[in-house]
């Protein structure tokens, strides 16, 4: 009977000794879960406008912590939010790179398709003065090549509406777009396409 | 009769969309506006785009390179 009741005795202490070594990683946790979710809320503005994806994924790790949290298991709560931190840190990383890579890119197409746009204009301006359209351009082609220029020239405008607007990523979609468009004029029209645009 | 792919003067430009010609022997404008434009008589815009290097429509040299509008 005695034995019995210390066993019990040693069990309960097991089983205090347990439940506070877990309540005491319960604050830490707490704390570990708030900063991540802070890292992955600094970073998410710019994060959703380009790397979209990749912050999908982290907001999923972090609903993964929360899960941990509510599970009680502090101990992996504390070391996958503290990992979530920096994992946050090199998204907002990545985000700025690819808003730099994009820039350029805009940079890039808003400098050159409006010469390779004008000189299209410039093209189909004489030709349709043409008595007679030169060799490889049947009157058909002709008529796609003015109704491309045209939606080009109002995807341009588009593109550089989401540019004024700060989406970076929609201008140089569109502006790729115009690209493709310019490109199959040009070669419609036997003109030469700039090396630039062959990328 | 000669294009130059946008290889102009002025060819270091990667998004330069200016055609060229090269003038070759027995070239004339409007031989050269019938090629381009498929009408002779166009050939007023090939002159009024080189004015810089023409000055007479009915006199232009072999080697000269000619921007085609």
């Amino acid at each position: 009977m005695k034995r019995n009741i210390v066993k019990v005795a040693i069990a309960l202490l097991v089983g205090i000794v347990m439940l506070a070594a877990c309540s005491s990683d319960k604050g830490p946790a707490e704390l570990a879960i708030k900063a991540a979710e802070e890292a992955v809320n600094a970073s998410k503005a710019e994060a959703a406008k380009y790397v979209p994806e990749e912050l999908k994924s982290l907001e999923g790790a972090l609903a993964a912590v929360k899960d941990n949290f509510a599970k009680k298991e502090y101990k992996a709560a504390i070391a996958d939010a503290q990992a979530l931190a920096g994992k946050a840190k090199d998204l907002l990383g990545a985000a700025n790179a690819k808003k730099e890579e994009l820039t350029k890119s805009w940079t890039d197409l808003s400098e050159g398709l409006p010469k390779m746009v004008g000189a299209i204009q410039s093209r189909v301006d004489i030709l349709s003065k043409s008595k007679k359209l030169p060799a490889n351009l049947t009157a058909e082609k002709f008529t796609e090549v003015k109704s491309g220029l045209a939606a080009a020239q109002e995807e341009w405008g588009k593109a550089m509406e989401s540019f004024k607007a700060g989406n970076i990523a929609e201008a140089v979609s569109a502006a790729n777009s115009v690209k493709g468009k310019a490109v199959s004029a040009m070669e419609t029209l036997g003109m030469p396409v700039p090396a630039g645009a062959k990328s | 009769m000669a294009d130059d792919q946008g290889k102009g003067p002025g060819g270091s430009d990667p998004y330069d969309a200016t055609q060229y010609h090269e003038v070759v022997k027995g070239d004339t404008l409007w031989k050269i506006a019938e090629r381009y434009y498929g009408d002779g008589s166009l050939y007023t815009n090939i002159f009024e785009a080189n004015q810089d290097i023409l000055k007479d429509p009915n006199k232009i040299k072999i080697g000269q390179k000619l921007r085609i509008p």
